[in-house]
């Protein structure tokens, strides 16, 4: 067994081992995405449900009948329905936010932590990671702009040629580049708030640094374990949208529920999986198990 | 004395026409482009031309030779001619209704000084009157914008007799531009369309001959066109009509020579990168040589279009009448330019993508049917584009829902991928639902609201009018009547009410309670069921306890009529012990109530349950069920949370 499978298994074994993690970021989704889709909902069923019209869309899926009913003026802009979707997948984000240092502390112990000491974690470190998030913007946006640029540049250049597939096969070039950048980016990141957590560190700079010599000496094992659990990802995806369209009748909305949700559990749950290698690598890196780091002190008033 | 004053004003008239009448000229009655021994249009014009392209400076010199038929029943002194490359300059009315609102989905924010186009007379010779380069005139007949070079005209000095003939020696150059709209170059590639100084056409009394504008399309007399190019030689070419001579020249270039016959314009195009794939279709009138242009990349979809194009037209051949030529072009354009989707006669362009899914039917599949039914609508039964637009893009559109219906079912006609569809029908709904109240479609094209009103109204609007107009008078009458409107116009330039007067007299119908609100009104048609009831006979009694198929409810249905347009509709009423009741309504009023008394509560009910009515604005009150069904809605909004989720997952992927 390679090095590189042990890290990705680790991380595998960590995560299935705190599966609660994902359910709960899941289900908060859910919710989440349930009241985004309010709007929509409210606004489809106004039209929908005493109109025979409607069976087009139930039975099969007939893009024109879905294009009027976008278009009706008593269906109210689409903004107005996607902003709600919008602000709440915001609140996704903040929410994975705030919660990820418990999730980080979890992985890092071979115990079950306590719900206490979990959103200890999270209220210690919620400034902490807002920080190393600004920082993650600055870097991936400063070098996720220069490369957009310049892919931008050479498609631009290749559009010029009479060969038709050159500025796509650029593009393709330099979205899969600027993926393995951002992913280099983001395993960095993914390591400074480990290190951040589990050192209970305040001064974020230390971590970052830390994050970026760990990343940089093993940037090979990180990079392809993260990129296998991608690949991962991208099939799930691809077998989730397959399956879909195979197995769940049109009419069936239970049937497209169970495999749309299924799959975006699944997807998620790869995300972890990448935390937990990360979280892998690093307990293993530095030796130090969470039971010998100090334990997070509780907040006593003054 | 009166008898020698009659004779000498006789003679004197003779002797000027006589004067501007050069001898020998005639248009030729050649046949060897068309599936016919004689010609099949009365021919006005004949034009010899031969041009010189420079591939580098995308530019043209060429000389033409028009000679011109008088068949409008007196003397003319004055010709306009139409200079659409001038379009191209940053004053032209062209352009300052494209900037207005934009046009084939460009602002023009980058258009810059070397993709303008331009069209410059170097010398106009009326032969047997002289030059009359100095004496040109560029006017202005649909706006006061001076700056507008697109029409110019020019005075003789002596009139051309009725029935007599007069000849232009023009000399001119193109600098074609890049390509904003149907012409021009991308890249090595060209398209040269509208691209020779033609002349207006005179009809009911008058010329016409209009500027060119942002969505307006051309008009033309018939006739027989000789066109010789010279290009690099390493160009592949095509061209409307036969391609009659290839000849190497020693400067390392080659003129191809075409001959076309019973057309009213001429377009040629030319890459270094064109693979072309040959077929034939065995018409009715004849065999014609196919002849599809493919852009390297899209090799493999040849079949596929040479599939689509024969499938047409073998549709047309049966359903409307005969395509007489004896060549048809299918050219796919260079990607990214703007010369995709447009007909000139033999002549279409379509355009793809390498990556095109074959259930995607909207693409290339789409714009060659809609181009080829141009050749019949627009190609011979030769409308006014510029003030019947509905005439030529409306009815093809129409013609283009039958046939792709008919090739790909209703249902799926537009799109069928992955689960998803589309038909033509509901596409073409769409198109006109937005503007539906804005403008008539009997209307200048220039002069529409915006360039969604003029989409909308001539191709969306048409459309849904005809396959309408198909539940009033019947699908079978309605393709009589196209088919005798195609072979009694074909040829011609028809007005709108030929069209319509052929509809009234093949169906033996008086349609003009339909024709004044759908052709010259902006008459919205909507109807809804409005609300429904059924509410028990015996409501009163206290101890009333409702059961299926044994209380007896008083049931009433409203049906309102929302719009301003008035059409007959029929309505169906379904109880739930499986009655159905079918009502007519002559939809005069604004609303009608039906009342029925039975031991059966109402189920539903419907507007048009035949689906006859592609014309009315909103199919979704078209219907109301007594009880609610939430699954559709449950499962859109199901879609729109998994991809709310999906979009909240991807944020937090990449950023936390």
């Amino acid at each position: 067994m390679s090095e590189k499978t042990n890290l990705i298994s680790a991380g595998s074994a960590i995560a299935s081992r705190n599966k609660r993690y994902v359910i709960w970021f899941y289900i908060l989704n859910l919710v989440f995405a349930h009241f985004g889709a309010a709007a929509f909902s409210d606004q489809a069923h106004g039209i929908l449900d005493h109109s025979l019209y409607a069976d087009k869309l139930l039975h099969g899926f007939d893009l024109g009948v879905l294009v009027e009913l976008l278009a009706r003026p008593e269906f109210g802009a689409l903004p107005a329905a996607s902003h709600p979707a919008m602000m709440f997948a915001v609140l996704f984000f903040l929410a994975s936010l705030i919660f990820m240092p418990g999730v980080l502390l979890g992985y890092a112990s071979d115990h079950r932590i306590p719900r206490e000491e979990f959103f200890r974690a999270c209220g210690r470190n919620v400034w902490r990671f807002v920080r190393v998030f600004l920082f993650f913007t600055v870097v991936a946006g400063i070098i996720g702009g220069i490369l957009f640029g310049a892919f931008n540049a050479l498609a631009t250049a290749a559009d010029k040629t009479s060969h038709e597939r050159l500025p796509f096969f650029t593009q393709l070039a330099g979205g899969l580049t600027m993926f393995l950048v951002l992913t280099v980016i983001r395993i960095w990141f993914d390591l400074a708030q480990t290190d951040v957590v589990l050192r209970d560190q305040t001064a974020v700079r230390k971590s970052i640094a830390a994050g970026f010599r760990a990343a940089r000496r093993n940037l090979g094992r990180l990079l392809v374990s993260y990129v296998a659990i991608a690949l991962v990802a991208l099939a799930i995806l691809v077998v989730g949208i397959l399956l879909w369209h195979a197995i769940v009748p049109p009419s069936s909305v239970l049937g497209a529920f169970i495999v749309g949700e299924a799959t975006l559990l699944l997807l998620l749950g790869t995300r972890f999986w990448q935390r937990a290698t990360a979280v892998a690598f690093y307990v293993k890196g530095t030796n130090e198990l969470i039971d010998e780091v100090q334990p997070i002190p509780a907040f006593v008033a003054p | 004395m009166r008898r020698c004053l009659s004779l000498l004003v006789c003679l004197v008239a003779v002797g000027v026409f006589a004067q501007n009448n050069p001898p020998g000229l005639a248009i030729p009655a050649t046949t060897s482009a068309i599936n016919s021994s004689t010609p099949l249009s009365q021919r006005v014009v004949a034009y010899n031309m031969d041009a010189k392209y420079d591939a580098k400076a995308h530019s043209l010199d060429a000389t033409e030779t028009l000679t011109y038929h008088n068949l409008t029943g007196q003397a003319l002194d004055t010709f306009p001619f139409h200079l659409y490359l001038n379009a191209f300059q940053p004053t032209s009315t062209w352009m300052r209704e494209g900037k207005r609102e934009g046009t084939r989905g460009q602002d023009f924010e980058k258009w810059d000084k070397k993709s303008y186009g331009a069209e410059e007379i170097k010398g106009f010779e009326v032969v047997g009157q002289g030059d009359f380069t100095s004496q040109l005139q560029y006017i202005h007949p649909d706006d006061d914008n001076k700056d507008d070079r697109t029409v110019m005209q020019v005075h003789l000095l002596k009139p051309v007799p009725p029935d007599g003939y007069v000849q232009f020696k023009i000399k001119f150059h193109d600098q074609f531009p890049e390509t904003l709209e149907r012409t021009g170059w991308n890249r090595d590639f060209v398209l040269g369309g509208q691209w020779f100084p033609k002349v207006g056409v005179w009809w009911h009394g008058a010329w016409n001959c209009h500027q060119f504008h942002a969505y307006t399309e051309f008009f033309a007399d018939f006739g027989v066109y000789d066109v010789k190019l010279t290009v690099p030689q390493f160009e592949v070419m095509g061209a409307s009509g036969i391609e009659v001579s290839n000849v190497n020249n020693p400067d390392g270039t080659k003129t191809v020579a075409y001959h076309g016959d019973d057309i009213h314009d001429f377009a040629w195009t030319a890459s270094p990168h064109y693979r072309i794939y040959d077929d034939t279709f065995q018409g009715s009138m004849g065999p014609v040589k196919l002849r599809i242009m493919l852009q390297p990349a899209h090799w493999s979809q040849a079949e596929r279009q040479a599939r689509i194009t024969k499938q047409t037209m073998e549709r047309f051949d049966k359903w409307y009448g005969p395509y007489p030529y004896k060549t048809l072009t299918v050219v796919d354009p260079d990607p990214g330019s703007q010369a995709f989707g447009m007909e000139y006669p033999t002549f279409i362009t379509g355009g793809t993508t390498w990556w095109e899914p074959e259930g995607m039917h909207a693409g290339s599949q789409e714009t060659i049917e809609h181009e080829f039914g141009h050749q019949y609508w627009y190609g011979m039964v030769a409308t006014n584009e510029f003030e019947d637009a509905w005439m030529d893009e409306g009815i093809n559109e129409y013609t283009q829902v039958k046939v792709m219906d008919s090739i790909f079912g209703p249902s799926a006609s537009t799109l069928n991928l992955w689960g998803i569809s589309a038909g033509e029908r509901e596409e073409t709904r769409v198109f006109y639902m937005g503007v539906a109240d804005v403008d008539p479609m009997a209307k200048n094209g220039w002069q529409y609201a915006d360039s969604n009103s003029y989409g909308g109204i001539t191709y969306g609007k048409t459309a849904v009018v005809l396959l309408t107009l198909e539940s009033v008078i019947g699908e079978d009458t309605m393709r009589r009547a196209m088919h005798t409107y195609f072979l009694r116009y074909r040829f011609t330039h028809p007005t709108k009410e030929d069209f319509l007067k052929t509809i009234e007299e093949v169906s033996g119908k008086d349609l003009r309670w339909y024709f004044n609100q759908a052709v010259y009104g902006s008459q919205v048609l909507d109807y809804e069921v409005m609300k429904l009831s059924s509410v028990p006979v015996d409501w009163y009694k206290e101890d009333l306890k409702e059961k299926k198929g044994e209380t007896e409810y008083v049931d009433n249905v409203w049906i309102h009529r929302k719009g301003d347009f008035v059409m007959p509709i029929e309505v169906e009423i379904k109880f739930d012990n499986g009655d159905k009741v079918r009502e007519q309504w002559d939809g005069q009023d604004r609303w009608v109530r039906y009342t029925y008394q039975k031991k059966a509560k109402i189920e539903s009910i419907e507007v048009d349950p035949d689906h006859k009515i592609n014309f009315d604005r909103n199919d979704f009150n078209n219907s109301q069920t007594a009880e609610a069904h939430g699954a559709p809605a449950r499962k859109l909004a199901n879609y729109w949370t998994c991809i709310s989720q999906f979009c909240a997952q991807l944020l937090a992927w990449w950023l936390v």
